[in-house]
This record gives C-alpha cells, sequence and structure tokens, in this order.
C-alpha cells in the first residue's frame, strides 16, 4: 500500500459505518449499501492520490455514494415516475440521523443470523475491516469470511429485516444481541482460542470503540455501561497478563503496576454511569463489579474475596454455567479456603460441557496444590495441558506440572500403556481404531500421566457417566468392551466393574409432536440446507442415509421424487418450495453439501465431492448433530430430536 | 496503538466559532470510543532540571513560546495514518500552527 492508501484506509475505517448506515436507511438493503459505499471508496481511491484528501472526507464519500444510490434507482427503475420521484426525494435529503449507526449495529447483529455471521458482519460494516483483515485475526482463510459476509448480508434481504429500532421488550432482547457479539469479538482478542499468540490486540480495540460507541448511543441501558466497564477493566491488564515469552501470568501474580491506570478509570467511569442508570444488575454490570474489586486492590492479598464470591454467587443464579460456576469455585477456594472450593469444582467434574475444558483441571490442580496433594495436582496440570488448544498455556501448564516433583516410583503411565496395548499385532485396524477412541477419551480425561496402578474402577466409571452416559447402549457397550480388553491385557480386571452393559433393543423411536414441529417450521433462523433436509425427511418418511444420499442429477423436481439407490423418495409442497432454492444452479454431485471443503489429508471420494463448489457431502453426524442443537429448545427434556424422528408416525 | 497529540502555541486569539467546533470535535471523537484524554495545558509551567547530584527548579514563562506545547489528547487508534487523519481535522479546527505525533508505548 503507498501512503496515499494507507491514509483513505483510515479514512475508511473511520466513516465507513457512518455512511453504510446512512446509505442502509436510503436503500432498505444493507447489502446493496455496502456495495454504493466501496463504490465511493473506489472513486476515492482513483481520485485522492492526485487530488490530496479533501477537506471533509466523510461527506465526500457519502455525496459520492449518494450519487451512486439516485444513478443506481433512476437504472433501475427507469420507467416508473414514483422512483424518479423517490430519486429527487433522495437528492433532497438530509444528513444520516444519529441513531443510523445504531440501526445498523442492530441490523448486523440480528437473530436471523448465525453467530459468526453476525461476528464477521460486525466487524465488515461497524469497523470497517476487509475481508481478508477479519480473516487474518480469526485465522481463517478468506473466501470463508467473503463467504460469511455475503451470505448474511442474503439472509438479511431474504428475511426482509426492517432498518429500524426495536422498541420495548424486543429492545432488551436485540440489545442484549449486539452486546453479545461485541463481548465475543473481545474476548477472541483478549484470549485468542487458538494460535500462537495469547492475545490480539486489535480485536480488543475493535470491541471496545464498538462498545463506547454503544454506550454513547444508548445511553439508559446500564448493561451497555457494564459491558464497557468489564471491557476496560480487562484490557487495562492486557501487558501485565503475559510474560516476557508469551506465557500467561496469572492475575493473582500480575504486576499491578503495569495495569494501565487510565482504562481502569475509564471502566470506573463507566460502572459508575450503569450504576447511576439503576436496575437490578445484569450479567456484564455483575461481571463488571467483580472486575472493579480486582481493579482496586493494591496487592493480590488485598483482593476482597468475599465480595468476588458473593458476586458470582449472584452471576450463577443469572446466568448457571458451568464456566460461571468455576469461576466461582475460584473465588470460594480464596475466600473460604481450598476445601470448599474444591468440593464446587468436584460438582462440575460430570458436566459434559466442561469435559474437555482445559481450566476445569487447571483449576482443579491449583486448589489441590494449596491442599498439598501434589501427586493429584501434578496429574491435572498434566490434563489441562494436554487439553489446550493454545500454545503459550500448553507451555506453561507444562511448568506447572513439571515444578511438582514426582513423588515416589508412579511407574507405567496411562498414555505409555495405552500406546502399547494398541501396537499389539494381533488387533485388527478396526478395532486398533476403535479402541483408539476409547483409550484417548480416558487419556484426555484422566491424565496421560495417571500411573496405570492407581486407576481405579470409580474413576472409569465416572469418566464413562461423563463421556459416553447419553450415548446410545451401542456406543457405551462398544467403549465398555474396549475397557474390558484393555483391563484384562493390563492385569487390572476389576476396570470395567462398575459398567454395567447396556441392552442395545432400541425403543421405537418416538416422533416429534405437531406443537414441536410447527414452532421448527417457523423459526426464521433455520439455514436453508437444514430446513430442506428436515422438511424432505418428514415429508418423504425416507431414511436419514437415503435423503443424504442423494444427488443433484437424481432429483426429478417436476415429479417431486429423486431415486435413492433402489427405491425412490419423493416429497410435497414444503419441500418443493425449497429444493430449487439449495440447487441454486448446480447441475450435479451431493445435495447436501458440507459447510466448508475438506482438508488435504481428509479427502472423500470422487463421489461425496461436489464437482462445482468443491465442498463434501453432508455426514450423517454433521447432519444428527446440528439437529439436535437446534431442537433442544423445543423438546421438553432439553436434549433435543434426532433426525429419525423427523418422520411421521406411520 | 496509543498516540499523544500535542499542539503548540499559535498567533491566532481563539474565538467562539472555533471553541463550538472543537467541542463538537471532542464530543464526536469520544462518542467513537477514540479520544482517550485530552486538556489544554498551562503556557509558563515549570523547568525541572537536573545535572550530576543538582537539581534546579526554575519558574516560567521561557522565551520560546512556539515551542510551548499547549494541549494534548490521548487517542487510541487502529494505524499512524488515523492519527494522522484525526490531527488533520483538528488543525483544520484551530487554523494555523503547530501538531507534534507521538506513538504511546506502555505502560
Amino acid at each position: 500500500m503507498t501512503d496515499a492508501h494507507r491514509t483513505i484506509d483510515a479514512v475508511w475505517k473511520l466513516e465507513s459505518a457512518r455512511i453504510i448506515a446512512g446509505l442502509t436507511r436510503m436503500m432498505h438493503d444493507v447489502g446493496l449499501a455496502e456495495e454504493l459505499a466501496q463504490d465511493a471508496l473506489v472513486s476515492a481511491l482513483e481520485q485522492w492520490p492526485e487530488s490530496g484528501v479533501p477537506d471533509n472526507p466523510g461527506a465526500w464519500l457519502m455525496a459520492i455514494a449518494k450519487r451512486r444510490a439516485i444513478d443506481h434507482i433512476r437504472r433501475s427503475q427507469r420507467l416508473e415516475r414514483k422512483h424518479e420521484q423517490l430519486a429527487h426525494e433522495l437528492e433532497h435529503q438530509q444528513d444520516p440521523e444519529q441513531d443510523d449507526v445504531l440501526r445498523l449495529m442492530f441490523i448486523s447483529c440480528h437473530p436471523v443470523l448465525a453467530t459468526e455471521a453476525r461476528v464477521a458482519l460486525t466487524l465488515r460494516l461497524l469497523g470497517g475491516l476487509t475481508a481478508e483483515e477479519i480473516a487474518r485475526t480469526f485465522l481463517v482463510n478468506e473466501p470463508r469470511i467473503a463467504q460469511r459476509i455475503a451470505g448474511a448480508k442474503r439472509t438479511l434481504a431474504e428475511e426482509q429485516v426492517p432498518f429500524e429500532l426495536p422498541d420495548g421488550s424486543e429492545l432488551a432482547e436485540r440489545l442484549s444481541s449486539v452486546l453479545e457479539v461485541i463481548y465475543l469479538i473481545f474476548n477472541e482478542g483478549y484470549s485468542a482460542t487458538s494460535g500462537d499468540d495469547l492475545m490480539r490486540p486489535g480485536l480488543c480495540l475493535e470491541a471496545l470503540r464498538l462498545g463506547r460507541l454503544l454506550a454513547e448511543l444508548v445511553p439508559h441501558e446500564p448493561e451497555v455501561h457494564g459491558l464497557v466497564a468489564l471491557m476496560e477493566i480487562q484490557a487495562s491488564r492486557s501487558a501485565a497478563r503475559t510474560g516476557p515469552s508469551g506465557e500467561p501470568v496469572q492475575l493473582h501474580e500480575q504486576n499491578r503496576g503495569r495495569w494501565d491506570q487510565l482504562l481502569i478509570r475509564r471502566g470506573f467511569t463507566a460502572m459508575l454511569r450503569a450504576r447511576e442508570v439503576g436496575g437490578t444488575p445484569g450479567r456484564y454490570v455483575l461481571q463488571a463489579a467483580i472486575a472493579v474489586c480486582h481493579a482496586q486492590a493494591r496487592t493480590s492479598e488485598d483482593t476482597d474475596w468475599a465480595q468476588i464470591a458473593a458476586l458470582y454467587e449472584a452471576l450463577a443464579r443469572l446466568l448457571p454455567t458451568p464456566i460461571v460456576q468455576l469461576n466461582q469455585a475460584v473465588a470460594l477456594g480464596m475466600a473460604r479456603g481450598p476445601q470448599a472450593g474444591l468440593a464446587l469444582v468436584d460438582s462440575l467434574i460430570g458436566d459434559p460441557t466442561l469435559q474437555d475444558y482445559h481450566l476445569l483441571p487447571a483449576v482443579r490442580g491449583d486448589l489441590l496444590v494449596r491442599l498439598e496433594r501434589y501427586e493429584e495436582a501434578r496429574l491435572e496440570f498434566e490434563r489441562a495441558a494436554s487439553l489446550t488448544r493454545n500454545v503459550a498455556e500448553r507451555a506453561f501448564l507444562r511448568r506447572r506440572a513439571d515444578e511438582i516433583a514426582v513423588t515416589g516410583a508412579s511407574g507405567v503411565t496411562l498414555a505409555q500403556a495405552a500406546q502399547d496395548f494398541l501396537r499389539r499385532d494381533d488387533l485388527n485396524a478396526e478395532t486398533i481404531r476403535s479402541y483408539g477412541q476409547t483409550l484417548r477419551r480416558m487419556c484426555l480425561t484422566l491424565g496421560d500421566q495417571m500411573p496405570l496402578a492407581s486407576l481405579t474402577a470409580d474413576q472409569v466409571t465416572r469418566m464413562f457417566a461423563t463421556a459416553w452416559g447419553e450415548a446410545a447402549a451401542k456406543t457405551w457397550n462398544r467403549h465398555r468392551s474396549a475397557v474390558r480388553s484393555f483391563g484384562a491385557w493390563a492385569s487390572l480386571e476389576h476396570l470395567a466393574a462398575g459398567l454395567n452393559r447396556r441392552a442395545e433393543t432400541r425403543p421405537r423411536t418416538a416422533t416429534i409432536g405437531s406443537p414441536q414441529l410447527e414452532a421448527l417450521w417457523s423459526r426464521p433462523d433455520l439455514p436453508l440446507r437444514e430446513r430442506t433436509l428436515w422438511r424432505l425427511l418428514h415429508e418423504s418418511a425416507a431414511g436419514v442415509m437415503a435423503v443424504l444420499s442423494l444427488n443433484v442429477e437424481n432429483l426429478d423436481l417436476d415429479d417431486r421424487r429423486a431415486r435413492a439407490g433402489d427405491t425412490w423418495v419423493s416429497w410435497r409442497s414444503e419441500t418443493a418450495q425449497l429444493l430449487p432454492h439449495l440447487v441454486a444452479g448446480r447441475t450435479r454431485g451431493p445435495l447436501f453439501l458440507a459447510d466448508r471443503r475438506p482438508g488435504p489429508s481428509r479427502m472423500p471420494t470422487q463421489a461425496d465431492l461436489c464437482p462445482e463448489t468443491g465442498r463434501r457431502r453432508l455426514s450423517y453426524e454433521r447432519a444428527e448433530y446440528l439437529f439436535k442443537q437446534a431442537t433442544k429448545p423445543l423438546d421438553p427434556a432439553s436434549n433435543g430430536y434426532t433426525l429419525r424422528q423427523l418422520k411421521p408416525r406411520a | 496503538m496509543r498516540y499523544l497529540m500535542m499542539s503548540k502555541a499559535s498567533d491566532t486569539a481563539p474565538d467562539e466559532n472555533l471553541y463550538v467546533e472543537m467541542g463538537k470535535f471532542v464530543e464526536e471523537m469520544t462518542a467513537a470510543g477514540v479520544l482517550l484524554a485530552t486538556g489544554g495545558l498551562e503556557s509558563g509551567g515549570v523547568h525541572v532540571t537536573s545535572s550530576g547530584d543538582e537539581i534546579t527548579v526554575t519558574d516560567g514563562p521561557f522565551s520560546e513560546a512556539k515551542e510551548v506545547v499547549v494541549g494534548f489528547a490521548l487517542v487510541e487508534v487502529r494505524s499512524r495514518e488515523e492519527a494522522i487523519e484525526l490531527t488533520r481535522r483538528f488543525r483544520k479546527i484551530v487554523g494555523d500552527g503547530d501538531s507534534v505525533i507521538q506513538q504511546v508505548f506502555g505502560p
């Protein structure tokens, strides 16, 4: 980039949100508005290097974009006088309104969009970031982000999402979606979930700016100020939370002199504004209050843990997620001693959502060290290290494990034994693969370094309940026989003692009730692929495998049927309406496609690959997972349904 | 990244209009989450010089009035170019004179 281009880029990032917002109000189409704004940007790139940056670059860009908008209307609707009049009005319209940017925020965080799409669109439309910049910060490739943004704009157009401010009860809901997106962006920057760096400061800055902007736009919402306070104070610790070689430094070990007092004061100010507005403290105000407690403590010993534990208790009532409870356990451990903390942590061990969450064993390890149960603590740190995807964090956890001297002769570890067991040559490849799954899970949950001799049937039973308690009997039994075989080989026959074989005769699959089905069909946020697949399964009553195996070239859209192997799958009107959109010009290849292209090492056979998009056929597992997730809120038991249950009662 | 923008004294006397324009600009930049802190500085100030063990304190004003910083703004931006762009807009409002922008490291 030349200097002029860099200047234009800077101007663009400062102005684009307002320009796009103003254009969206005129054109009622955010996708079109963004294109017109981009056109204006192209003009700037052509003219400014010669003419220099104009005095009021924002107004310049807006004027050009407006002219393009008028051209666009005249071109597309040349013959209708009504539109001529509209174009005339546009020419004399006022400057963009202050609220337009707020409207734009509500649109780009609209619930009809998937969370990932909301994040990408917000960074794009409000942060002025290019698809390439967004891709780089999220470590994914550019076409995927571009696709995500294009898809989001399409969905907004299809759903005819209006450019307006929600009111009443809807406002609270929509606002919480905006706050969620901003905090997600912040967190992705603050605690990068993958990759080599612990932080991506650019994302934190974007989130902070969006938050501060939002606080000015909706000053009467305490949660907005709460979120800003939370982010300012968390950001104030950025410099202190990584060591010289990029390793994480825990809060209580941080050099508080390196906390950014300016940001802390800004956080306090935001918190005061939240208090002034009043109301029952929400999740962000509570979290900010916790952050304020930490920021007020001059040394870690001064921390008011009793207050923090009380705030976490309130937060856990509002937001009873296992992660909040885990944090509450840390606070309890500090306020009332490690035993109290450990008791709460241990109650979370059986929670399936935490089974691969590295901070659970890390916190447990901390508490165990304080209880002087060093050997157990070391295993927990080892396990935490093997679970995290972040390189710096893994090294840190390894070091914590290494700091605890190995006591006694612990002998063979679980990981070594598992490796030797799988290396035997009397097992066929399929068995090794199956046993491998079971043993990998065991190593992850119980720790690679767990001494084989200390492994108890109790631990295995608990681990099974967490990992496969909800699984089908067949799955449970497969893992059970793997443990039995492993136990016999290692002369630990008792290992599977607590695992009962489960009866595999499956009860007749219950179908989904019609109120649930109606609720499912009326949900506006269902992606086209899912909607089509589920409608088709329901209308055709065909097997899931048969439906997923359909190819575009086998469809007979006119006769509403398709050949699947030896049978026919046929459908009715609802599917018939959806199918042409899903096919969208494709002429052959799998009908239902996965979201992304397969990696080079996982290339499927030619028959399962779409020749046009390069994506693979949607797998049964993925389809089942998506359905289960989507139907959890509908199921009175909150388990979600299986695709087979879409088949209507015979 | 943060930049400190410092403005030096100028000959033009500020008028009513300038205050209004400046107020608007500061408000806008604060709302956008860009401006972290800003303020005006007294024109004299105190010089504190150390030489060896000796500390000398001298009250202003000093002769080089044009070199004296009279105002500052601490901004948080994505790039150097954004800082320059903001300074450009600031200078448009205040008229003839000098500003210096320097990146801030730390704390």
